[in-house]
């Protein structure tokens, strides 16, 4: 909204008359004698309309300057007009420049540059903000950051991968995007700005549109966004079930329907430290967000490259209250990846970490499904998997845990051990396979052998009961066939279309 | 099998399946699940399986995906479309679940389900679960609730209908932007079934409430609905309600939404007509060309055919033909690019003279830069059609450079390009003048370091041998169609194999006894086993087209020598090849040479060389026992 607002300013350049802007062709009535009232009430009921006639994504506007010029040093103005100054400085800084060409408006660049500069020493000082200048800042900041990032042709030009793969792009712009950045975040955190007054700025709006900027490929401009966020997060109490619904919201699409967002990982170290504020015990709603935000993120193929934070979000969880462990276990196992086995490795190393603070109440909760998938990760033909799965019993915690409940957990885990040490082909995973085995053993050898008789007898079943399923369906299929479909609709004839793959 | 227990077992069967941990099994049973209705019958369907389904439905999600879609086509498993009701709890459940393809299949297999329901059923059931979910708390119902609007509207009384409308318009304002996403990619088809005077009134008013989202990504789905409902309505309710929304969607801050409006602006255009198009639509396809982003000219340039042909003339060259040409040395590729692909519609449509310029214009401009083969592609394209429509010896004088210098072009793929399009090109400018700077272009490709164009170049040999004929082919390029076969990549050997039975059909045995036999032969003793390997499977292409007799002669002896290779690979690719050569040598042949030569390698002491000689073995048992 306030971008809109915003976007019809340049057309007003020209009734600008206030003495001290009378050369910069910049936006802004404001000058000396801004009007307050006409912030977001009113933009509220204008709606959309009238976008600038060329809007650019991450260009930028044909319409040039025509030249600013620099306005005075802070020094040399009374205390009194400092504000004044200070808002008409923000407005010069509305003026943006076309970077894609180097040689264009060079002397207007660099006074935008040193205003921008002085303004971010003037920030840092100790002169409390009017609500005018709040004003000016927010749009000042809005007309500079606020910007759809253009298409990514890397993603639609792979062929074959062979040309400039993983070379980000950066927008040309970045040198004066970054001292804004920078002025936003001294601007935020300074103690003269009033939350209150500045909270009718930095609203709804405002966040969402900083929110969807962490979709830039850029990871400065993610640096500088995500301390802004958490600043914001920290200093605008009112924000903070807003801005945690915002995110979820990017978390879902991210995670149900598009899996492609450059700035998950820096959101959810956001989120990290906004967890480890959570006071106990947990509300019910940072529990669901752990349910159905955080666990679905261990989905996209993506995983790795916001997986330490993902994870760091998920123990301060267990921190918080370890009750959770077994609900996480339990998400874990329902996205356990099946082909993908660096995730794999992953969601091993998340385990590990839970099972290391797990009670023995949870953990009993979900061993024998959790074991099941051990087992699998063991008999893994990607020996890392296999490794990394057979560690755990080089981990005391978890081999504690195994030992008291070796009478579930043997049965399950000893047919992946036999499997592996038959014929697994890595000589490191055949050699710790025989080290754990050899544990169970020394662990409780009666259990061990009984367990290894139920085994064979039960290998020796296998190929009958799969005969006798066979011969289960063949006689249902029989019986299905001898019952033609009847209901009063012309009935299509797909009975046993569907093929039986085996 | 007793028929006492009969009739217990095919869920209990099911139920035993499901509890496996092999997932395959349970993906099987479910696909299964037609069989065991049937054998169920439909009574005991209704009442036993399909409950059991409902409460069963927390599986893994590919299970699940199946089970939403068997469920789409069971209806006659529970007595026909008066028991249709009953399928529609489990499928209500599997629209609330997390992953969005389980969502989307059960809604699928809904409005499947529910298009065949009785209208009284409809109200009776289906709207009544298109509100539960429409009231879901977490926002998967919400968004499944949203594609099944235009199944329950049409038959619910009027009553019922104001309030699915209200119900839907709140969808447009949820609080989640998943849902609001959902709801404006559905409203064109919710729209199609709500009644005119409906349509005016409280559907724009749903549009204009979505066109003023604060997500793009919502705007986004919203124009393209907007463009379906200004079909459905009067051309003047639409130049007056959608137009003006369109044209400022073609001014949104998002690209995306700008880009969706020149991929949709073309259809608005034919729903309202000439008149409305010229005033309105014009200057905002024009700034569509214009627009600062690559991506939203791209899709505006590739419908620039389309729009001129509703414009006359005049128009067209007024207002479109500027563009045009601005966008034919456009800085993006892409762009150019997208032009390229359908400038040559534009000749007819702006008339003779306009249309010479256009040529002239369009082949200079399209040359401007040379560096992008994306664009060449459709450069080459364009440009051998535009000498097909206008043959005459202006085109060829201009045309003849233009091929010559592609021929010499530093990327790879556009002189594939032109080599590729090579019978077109001959039509146009005759062979003769281009064989000359054929050649080098052929051996660079022929030579180029990645495979994929070596592979590439291979594939259009057999075209070039029927272009050039067989003496330009015997002096140049016998050589390199030999060299191919010792390629360092295994597709490259591969396709030099086919390369060379494409070669023998088309220039005959004779050519083929005296220009590839004795060559592909005299590398049967190749020190290394992949190429002996590779000429092996020479011999098995080239047999069917030499025939019997040559195979005897020629082929035949040197297979038979490869089996007593010291590699076991070649030796049951020996196994191999003597199977595929049976058919075409005489029965005397096969038992004299290729039975004994068999018989020797199964008793091998390699596993897999035993294995495939057992194959051959048995595969000429087979033979004889048929013939």
């Amino acid at each position: 909204m306030l971008r809109q607002f915003l976007s019809k300013l340049p057309r007003k350049s020209g009734k600008s008359d206030s003495p001290e802007l009378t050369r910069s062709t910049s936006c802004t009535t404001a000058g000396s004698t801004p009007q307050p009232h006409r912030s977001n009430s009113l933009n509220l009921g204008s709606g959309r309309p009238c976008a600038p006639k060329r809007t650019s994504s991450a260009v930028f506007p044909a319409s040039v300057v025509a030249g600013i010029e620099p306005l005075l040093p802070f020094k040399d103005v009374p205390n009194s007009e400092k504000m004044n100054l200070f808002v008409s400085k923000v407005s010069l800084c509305c003026v943006t420049f076309d970077f894609t060409d180097p040689t264009k408006n060079l002397i207007e660049k660099d006074v935008k540059r040193q205003t921008l500069l002085e303004l971010l020493d003037f920030v840092s000082g100790s002169v409390r903000f009017s609500e005018p200048a709040i004003l000016a800042m927010c749009r000042m900041c809005a007309v500079n950051l606020f910007r759809v990032f253009p298409p990514n042709y890397r993603s639609a030009v792979s062929n074959g991968g062979e040309n400039d793969d993983d070379e980000p792009m950066f927008d040309p712009a970045w040198p004066h995007l970054q001292i804004v950045y920078d002025l936003l975040i001294k601007f935020i955190t300074s103690s003269c700005l009033d939350a209150k007054v500045a909270k009718k700025y930095i609203d709804h709006s405002f966040i969402l549109r900083l929110l969807d900027l962490f979709d830039s490929e850029d990871p400065r401009e993610r640096d500088c966004l995500k301390t802004i966020l958490h600043r914001v997060y920290g200093k605008f109490m009112v924000h903070r079930p807003f801005i945690r619904k915002a995110i979820s919201n990017i978390f879902y699409r991210f995670v149900f329907e598009i899996e492609r967002h450059n700035g998950i990982a820096e959101l959810l170290e956001i989120f990290g430290s906004i967890i480890s504020g959570f006071a106990l015990p947990l509300k019910e709603e940072h529990k669901i967000f752990l349910w159905r935000v955080l666990i679905p993120l261990h989905k996209p193929k993506s995983l790795g490259v916001y997986f330490q934070q993902l994870s760091y979000c998920v123990s301060q969880f267990i921190e918080k209250e370890p009750k959770l462990c077994s609900t996480v276990i339990r998400g874990l196992l329902k996205y356990w990846p099946i082909t993908n086995s660096q995730k794999e490795l992953m969601f091993l190393g998340e385990l590990e970490e839970i099972l290391e603070a797990i009670n023995m109440v949870e953990f009993q909760k979900v061993m024998v499904p959790l074991f099941w998938r051990i087992g699998c990760c063991i008999n893994s033909f990607h020996f890392q998997v296999a490794e990394r799965a057979l560690f755990f019993w080089n981990n005391d915690q978890i081999v504690n845990l195994i030992a008291h409940n070796r009478h579930v957990i043997l049965p399950i885990i000893l047919p992946a051990l036999e499997k592996n040490a038959q014929n697994h082909w890595n000589h490191a995973v055949l050699n710790l396979t025989i080290n754990v085995r050899k544990m169970f053993m020394e662990m409780d050898d009666q259990l061990f052998i009984s367990c290894h008789i139920h085994f064979k007898e039960e290998e020796a079943k296998v190929s009958i009961l799969s005969e006798k399923r066979k011969e289960a369906w063949k006689q249902l299929e029989n019986a299905a066939s001898l019952k033609p479909i009847a209901g009063n609709t012309a009935v299509l004839v797909t009975p046993l279309a569907t093929p039986i793959a085996y | 099998m007793s028929t006492v227990e009969e009739p217990l077992y095919p869920i209990a069967l099911l139920i035993d399946e499901l509890k496996n941990d092999d997932i395959q099994l349970r993906l099987n049973s479910i696909r299964r699940l037609s069989t065991i209705a049937r054998a169920l019958g439909e009574e005991r369907t209704r009442k036993e399986l399909i409950p059991f389904l409902s409460e069963n439905n927390d599986d893994d999600d590919e299970v699940l995906l199946a089970m939403a879609e068997e469920l789409g086509v069971f209806i006659p498993y529970v007595g026909g479309v008066e028991h249709a009701r009953v399928l529609l709890a489990p499928l209500e459940t599997l629209c609330t679940v997390e992953e969005t393809c389980v969502r989307d299949k059960a809604v699928k297999s809904l409005c499947r389900i529910g298009s065949q329901m009785k209208e009284n059923d409809l109200v009776d059931w289906f709207v009544p679960l298109v509100k539960r979910l429409a009231a879901g708390e977490w926002f998967t119902a919400r968004v499944s609730a949203c594609g099944l609007f235009h199944i329950a509207y049409p038959s619910a009384p009027e009553m019922l209908k104001t309030e699915l409308r209200s119900i839907y318009s709140q969808l447009c304002q949820d609080d989640m932007p998943m849902v609001r996403r959902s709801a404006a990619s559905n409203l064109g088809k919710f729209a199609a079934t709500v009644e005119n005077a409906h349509l005016k009134a409280e559907i724009m008013q749903i549009f204009n409430n979505l066109t003023q989202d604060d997500q793009d990504s919502v705007r986004l789905l919203a124009v393209e609905g907007f463009a379906a409902l200004g079909k459905l309505l009067e051309p003047q309710d639409c130049v007056a309600h959608i137009i003006p929304v369109i044209v400022n969607f073609s001014q949104d801050k998002s690209w995306r939404v700008r880009y969706m409006v020149a991929n949709q602006l073309y259809e608005l255009c034919e729903a309202v007509g000439p008149q409305p198009t010229r005033t309105d639509l014009v200057p905002a396809y024009v700034r569509l060309l214009r627009d600062n982003e690559a991506e939203v000219r791209i899709a505006a340039a590739g419908k620039v055919t389309k729009f001129s042909q509703i414009l006359s003339p005049e128009v067209a060259t007024h207002h479109i033909l500027p563009c045009v040409k601005e966008l034919s040395s456009d800085s993006s590729q892409h762009v150019r690019s997208a032009l390229a692909s359908v400038i040559m519609g534009m000749a007819p449509v702006l008339g003779k003279d306009k249309r010479i310029q256009a040529r002239g214009t369009n082949i200079n401009y399209l040359l401007w830069d040379r560096t992008d083969r994306r664009f060449f592609h459709s450069v080459v394209v364009v440009i051998t059609v535009v000498s097909m429509f206008m043959l005459d010896d202006a085109t060829i004088e201009q045309l003849l450079p233009i091929y010559l210098s592609l021929l010499k072009d530093e990327f790879p793929d556009v002189r594939l390009n032109i080599i590729s399009k090579l019978d077109q090109v001959n039509q146009v400018v005759g062979i003769d003048l281009l064989s000359q700077s054929l050649l080098p272009a052929i051996v660079e490709l022929a030579e180029d370091r990645h495979w994929r164009v070596r592979l590439a170049i291979i594939e259009y040999i057999p075209l070039l041998a029927s272009q050039l004929g067989v003496g330009f082919f015997d002096d140049k390029l016998g050589t390199l169609c030999m060299q191919w076969l010792q390629d360092k990549v295994y597709s490259i050997r591969d396709a030099a194999a086919n390369n060379l039975m494409r070669l023998a059909e088309e220039f005959g045995r004779d050519w083929a006894m005296e220009h590839i036999i004795p060559q592909v032969l005299e590398m049967a003793n190749s020190p290394h086993y992949l190429y002996r390997m590779t000429i092996l499977r020479s011999i098995s292409i080239l047999a069917p087209v030499m025939g019997s007799e040559i195979t005897c002669s020629k082929l035949l002896p040197v297979v038979v020598n490869a089996s007593k290779d010291r590699v076991a690979n070649i030796k049951f690719n020996v196994a191999k090849v003597l199977q595929s050569l049976v058919p075409i040598v005489d029965k005397s042949v096969v038992e004299k040479t290729i039975h004994p030569c068999l018989v020797e390698l199964s008793e091998d002491s390699d596993v897999d060389v035993r294995y495939f000689a057992n194959q051959g073995l048995q595969s000429i048992n087979h033979a004889t026992m048929s013939s």
